[in-house]
């Protein structure tokens, strides 16, 4: 486009005249065909509602105006001012109606889904608020779903998950802030918080890092995730999300703060410490003793996830004196005939059982079960029978996997899986002494890591005796005080 | 943008590390379990001015898998060297064997009887220098024969005849008082510590040896060729002095407490026997000075017994009978122990006991005087035993079958 020849065209105050402001709108948008304008004669005036169609609902707007407009005495004329005025005042049934005589702020309602009202002679515009996008009904969170405890899981529909946060605690101290974020998308986002509960370091801190955050596109919380987190290089996620309304409002509760997103599901929980990652919803809908126990399980199982593979390999690359006789007699036997190292094996393994899960997540639900088959039947049963890898390694590598869809986190399962495979390398080239050696340069870095300035380790490390009550046990809520906000 | 290249080289080059770590000192000492040859038992005999080390190495292909894949042959190899030294030895062993031997899992460990009577402190040396070997394996010396003989027997019960000889020291030690279970540790610390002499339990191979090469052996129900426990050896120092039958090894494990459970008998008041077993046992030996400041040695023992089986008419039901069973055990132990202590205290002359290291505990200056020439001395000492029995239990009846039957 030539801008000296448009230059009419980049004016920023509104026209009066309905060709040129109609023209100038068509510029800017182009001449798609979702957007309509729609002329209605208002008496003696011109109205002209623009909205994009499938994102408003102008129905209810065209109707409320046409039936003032019989309700209202029919005295006469009236100037352009005046009808916009009565419009604005009798004619609407809406709740959210602004003035605006600027295109920009005008086009981006439009694209957010409202509706505009312009009366021809008048060069300001009633926007009104009538976005009515197609949306998912509130449905069963998929990714995060418990036995006992609300069913209810986030939509894409910011307004509707704040709603949903906000039914859950109706506390007047809710606070939410909204702004948009991408040049290209203008996405809404909001953070939910308590005010006087969260922490004020951590508000600004999130207010600096989305102000500095550079996005063309925002179409997922993890853009924002990888925008505003501490360390860009950790395998470790310090941000959490869930898509579940009762995991963010207790989140908020404990002060922490929530990142709503339109457009997805899933909302980001900051600060996030490590301990978190092994705390379900559930843990608090049932039976606190039980509850403990189970996030027990779910430590000892972290450790089962990152470790199986790379202490099988070193036990028996290096370490055979340690492992008992008759276990070693049964070992030996099964790895007769096994043409690889164990290592190679382990990894033949550990990769076959990625790329199978990765297939059964493409793939259709009818599918992925045949998926499921042929992985654990043809990939196992044949792999052992034909002699490629013994029969201890597939034990291995099932325990393994089973161990790490055991924990809540799938972020930090994700972290876990990355980990194993380095582990398992160091483990095959230093054996035990390597596996120690990586061990205590993870605990390293964890303590090293922070999340919004908070300390990812947090109440484990440095070791706070007051706040144990619910990192490795969850005791009775008699016992639990909230301690969230000693940091 | 500065920081972030920094970051980044900053990364790869430890990243770089990390791979030059791995791929520099590389994997050195890994060695992959198909590569290993595990041995299972080990047996040094002692050839002319040689060491002849026989391994009982664990035939992996016959092992472990399901029972039609198994080719059916013998799960272990027997290889044989000679060397000057037990490691020269091994160190030939892979002339005939395809893999490294690997001692970490030797489970037992045998002494040919001309090696142990001639000393073997040489070979200790070797056992406890060697990083590999644990010191758990169970030591035995072979009696009348080499330890090789005791390696070429095929057993039935246990694929891996080391296995079967190491369950069946395990269960014998427990159940039967007449064999004992000793490790290098045991071994080495009774040897060198002045006041005691350490014992090893003996093996022996029952039948023809040929035939027990073969794992026909295991298919037989009667099989042809037994591993049979025979006593212990009592060593003098690093040498075998002598062997003691079923009797004095049951005696010498009383004395040294090392009686978990075992049985006996003794004569019914009105004739017959009345069988009972010993369930718990526990003996402290109790020194006292005599004339010429001569140390006196008392074996305290206190036993808790069951009857097993009553071949009499005793009446089980008049607690004077039970009072008078207690006594009869109390005086034959007493009887017997005494008998054959003083069997082995003369015959042997040696302290395996540790009666030395009693007195040394409880009287160190006399000890100082003695140590040197303790053996000596000890022939010359009184030892006396004192039991105290109870009967706990007679078991599920009460009366003796054959009283019943009289009655009616």
């Amino acid at each position: 486009m030539n801008q000296v020849e448009h230059s009419g065209w980049e004016h920023e105050h509104i026209h009066s005249e309905r060709t040129q402001f109609v023209e100038v709108l068509k510029h800017r948008l182009g001449d798609s065909p979702d957007i309509i304008y729609r002329d209605i004669a208002y008496r003696n005036n011109t109205v002209l509602i623009v909205y994009v169609e499938g994102m408003s609902d102008p129905k209810s707007l065209i109707d409320g105006m046409l039936e003032n407009l019989d309700a209202a005495d029919s005295s006469g004329e009236e100037s352009p001012e005046q009808a916009y005025e009565r419009l604005k005042k009798q004619g609407i049934t809406m709740g959210r109606v602004r003035d605006t005589d600027h295109y920009t702020e005008l086009i981006s309602a439009l694209l957010a889904g409202g509706s505009i009202i312009f009366v021809e002679g008048h060069s300001i515009c009633l926007l009104v608020g009538t976005e009515s996008l197609k949306q998912r009904g509130v449905e069963e969170a998929s990714s995060q779903s418990v036995v006992r405890g609300p069913r209810e899981g986030f939509t894409e529909s910011l307004r509707n998950n704040t709603a949903l946060v906000r039914r859950r605690i109706q506390s007047p101290m809710v606070r939410i802030e909204q702004r948009r974020l991408g040049e290209q998308t203008r996405t809404n986002i909001a953070i939910m918080y308590m005010e006087g509960m969260a922490d004020k370091d951590v508000l600004n801190e999130l207010r600096t890092r989305l102000d500095q955050a550079q996005l063309s596109s925002v179409l997922e919380s993890s853009y924002i995730e990888e925008m505003i987190q501490d360390r860009r290089y950790s395998p470790f996620p310090t941000i959490f999300n869930s898509e579940r309304p009762d995991v963010i409002a207790s989140a908020i509760l404990e002060g922490r703060v929530a990142i709503l997103m339109e457009g997805t599901p899933f909302v980001l929980i900051v600060p996030s410490l490590f301990v978190q990652a092994f705390q379900s919803s559930e843990d608090y809908y049932q039976r606190a003793d039980f509850a403990s126990l189970v996030r027990l399980l779910r430590y000892f199982c972290f450790v089962l996830a990152l470790l199986t593979p790379s202490f099988y390999i070193a036990i028996t690359t290096f370490h055979q004196e340690m492992i008992p006789t008759n276990l070693l007699i049964s070992l030996i036997g099964q790895r007769e005939g096994v043409p690889f190292p164990a290592f190679v094996e382990a990894l033949i393994m550990e990769i076959t059982f990625e790329i199978l899960r990765e297939a059964g997540i493409r793939l259709p639900k009818s599918i992925g079960q045949s998926v499921s088959i042929v992985g654990t039947l043809v990939i196992g049963q044949a792999a052992v029978d034909a002699g490629l890898v013994s029969a201890a390694m597939v034990i291995v590598v099932a325990i393994t996997a089973i161990a790490n869809f055991a924990l809540p986190a799938f972020n930090l399962g994700i972290s876990v899986r990355m980990l194993r495979f380095l582990l398992m390398a160091i483990a095959a080239s230093f054996g035990l002494y390597g596996i120690m050696i990586s061990l205590i340069t993870i605990a390293l870095h964890l303590c090293s890591l922070q999340s919004l300035g908070v300390p990812y380790m947090s109440s484990l490390a440095p070791l706070k005796r007051n706040s144990q009550k619910d990192t490795l046990l969850r005791l009775s809520q008699r016992m639990v005080k909230k301690h969230f906000r000693e940091n | 943008m500065l920081r972030t290249k920094q970051k980044v080289s900053h990364i790869s080059f430890l990243l770089l590390l990390a791979i030059l770590l791995a791929i520099l000192p590389g994997c050195w000492s890994k060695k992959e379990l198909n590569e290993l040859a595990i041995v299972m038992a080990m047996g040094i005999d002692y050839d002319e001015s040689d060491y002849e080390v026989s391994i009982q190495v664990m035939k992996s292909s016959e092992i472990g898998k399901s029972e039609g894949r198994a080719a059916g042959g013998a799960p272990v190899i027997t290889y044989k060297t000679v060397g000057k030294t037990i490691p020269e030895a091994l160190q030939r062993m892979l002339s005939v064997a395809p893999r490294v031997p690997y001692l970490s899992h030797v489970r037992v460990l045998i002494f040919g009887e001309s090696l142990a009577r001639s000393g073997v402190s040489d070979a200790l040396d070797f056992l406890s220098r060697n990083q590999q070997l644990r010191t758990d394996f169970f030591m035995l010396v072979s009696k009348g024969g080499k330890a090789a003989e005791i390696l070429d027997v095929v057993t039935s019960f246990e694929n891996i005849p080391a296995n079967s000889l190491y369950s069946s020291i395990l269960l014998s030690e427990k159940k039967w008082a007449v064999t004992s279970r000793v490790t290098l540790q045991q071994f080495i610390t009774q040897m060198e510590r002045q006041g005691s002499n350490p014992v090893l339990p003996g093996v022996q191979v029952v039948g023809n040896k040929e035939k027990g090469e073969s794992p026909d052996n295991k298919k037989r129900v009667v099989p042809i060729t037994l591993l049979k426990h025979v006593g212990l050896a009592v060593f003098n120092r690093d040498r075998l002095v002598g062997w003691l039958g079923e009797p004095l090894s049951k005696s010498t494990n009383y004395a040294l407490n090392e009686v978990n459970t075992t049985s006996g008998y003794i004569e019914g008041p009105e004739g017959g026997i009345v069988g009972f077993e010993v369930r718990r046992t526990k003996s402290d030996i109790k020194v006292k000075l005599g004339e010429d400041n001569i140390p006196e040695f008392t074996v305290k023992m206190t036993m808790e017994t069951d009857l097993n089986s009553v071949q009499s008419t005793v009446d089980l039901q008049k607690s004077d009978t039970v009072e008078w069973i207690n006594r009869k055990i109390e005086q034959k132990v007493d009887n017997y122990v005494t008998r054959d202590l003083r069997i082995i205290q003369e015959k042997y002359g040696t302290d395996v006991f540790g009666f030395g290291e009693a007195l040394h505990r409880k009287y160190p200056k006399l000890w100082k005087k003695l140590r040197n020439h303790w053996d000596e001395q000890f022939k010359q000492c009184k030892i006396t035993v004192k039991s105290k029995v109870a009967v706990r239990r007679i078991g599920s009846i009460v009366q003796p079958v054959k009283r019943e039957m009289k009655e009616q």
